[in-house]
């Protein structure tokens, strides 16, 4: 659960639901994360949800720096146990940790976990089409683009695409 | 001319589960008909539980449109389809429909009940785009939604596994600007 830039940790819940609630605030981040409109929580709120999940229908990570135990971002893993299938999801919560290596590092040990650990035969995630920027650091990681969904946001006006992508064991 | 009918089937109001719980209970015990609809383990539920469940479901809301299919010639029950809203927002909506018969396969009414489903959700409810997904093994469902106007858009290798082998799961989309009742050949 350590790479040379990252590792995964557990997540606190009091710790996580000020990052988690504070990230969320920033439109940019919540914007690449996900296609919901633009929210905003209170840490109260995070915190509950944080508590409330059952281990075992998803498993949560918090990303830290191996230089300095910084928090930067979240990794979640959902294994559908059956077809030994999983998806991840993946965020780095501030501008500045981007663009660094350190999501490309925490996906591979998060695959790490999802092959060696949960024991599963594929990955797959989704993301939105033009962050350029998480296709490559996947790409990087090893997932293969599988397929496109046209139009299938709607922001600023126009419609975006989002793409899924998928890594074999 | 009504929206939700066609030239061989029409869409009922509520799901099948709603109209004819012991016609669901005999699709339920079907395992070849489930595999072919779902990727989980076939979940075989009893009269009362699912009279229960259908009496919580079946309250109309906006997540979701339910119909059952019924043969115009006799009125018959054949299957379902499913409009599952993901969201208002992107005005995007994801579809499922079974016909519970094997009989009843082959013949179009999926087809059909799956045109008219779209004419639902792109001329009745304003949708931008209908999505659903298919087992790479399943040939007859994958044409049966091209007729209807699907075009596939992915194939994700391997998704589930099946008898020991993996299977692909392969995503298929259509565009409000890309369906027409009419050229299908629709009244």
């Amino acid at each position: 659960m350590i790479g040379t830039l990252t590792r995964l940790a557990a997540v606190p819940p009091a710790e996580a639901a000020e990052l988690f609630a504070r990230w969320r605030h920033d439109s940019e981040y919540s914007r690449l994360l996900d296609a919901d409109p633009q929210g905003v929580e209170t840490p109260a709120q995070v915190r509950r949800r944080l508590e409330d999940y059952e281990p075992g229908d998803m498993v949560r990570f918090l990303i830290r720096l191996v230089a300095d135990d910084r928090a930067i971002g979240f990794v979640n893993i959902w294994p559908n146990w059956h077809h030994r299938e999983a998806w991840i999801g993946i965020g780095i919560g501030d501008a500045a940790d981007r663009g660094k290596g350190y999501g490309t590092d925490a996906m591979r040990l998060a695959l790490r976990f999802v092959f060696d650990e949960l024991e599963m035969e594929r990955a797959s995630l989704g993301v939105l089409a033009d962050n350029e920027r998480a296709v490559r650091s996947y790409q990087r990681a090893g997932f293969v683009i599988e397929g496109r969904q046209r139009e299938v946001d709607a922001r600023d006006g126009r419609r975006w695409d989002d793409l899924v992508l998928g890594l074999l064991r | 001319m009504t929206v939700l009918e066609g030239a061989l089937v029409r869409l009922s109001r509520g799901r099948p589960i709603e109209q004819d719980v012991s016609l669901r209970l005999k699709w339920d015990r079907d395992t070849q008909y489930q595999r072919l609809l779902d990727s989980e383990p076939p979940r075989l539920t009893n009269e009362a539980t699912m009279r229960k469940d259908s009496a919580d479901q079946g309250l109309p809301d906006n997540k979701g449109f339910g119909f059952g299919i019924r043969a115009l010639a006799d009125d018959r029950l054949l299957g379902f389809t499913y409009l599952s809203i993901a969201s208002w927002v992107h005005r995007d909506a994801w579809v499922a429909i079974g016909l519970g018969a094997r009989d009843d396969w082959g013949k179009g009414y999926g087809t059909e009940a799956m045109r008219l489903t779209l004419r639902f959700a792109f001329e009745e409810l304003n949708l931008h785009r209908v999505t659903l997904s298919v087992f790479g093994n399943n040939a007859r469902a994958m044409r049966s939604y091209e007729k209807a106007g699907f075009r596939p858009e992915g194939r994700m290798r391997g998704a589930m596994r099946r008898d020991g082998e993996r299977i692909d799961i392969v995503y298929m989309g259509v565009l409000r600007s890309e369906f027409s009742w009419r050229d299908g050949g629709g009244a």
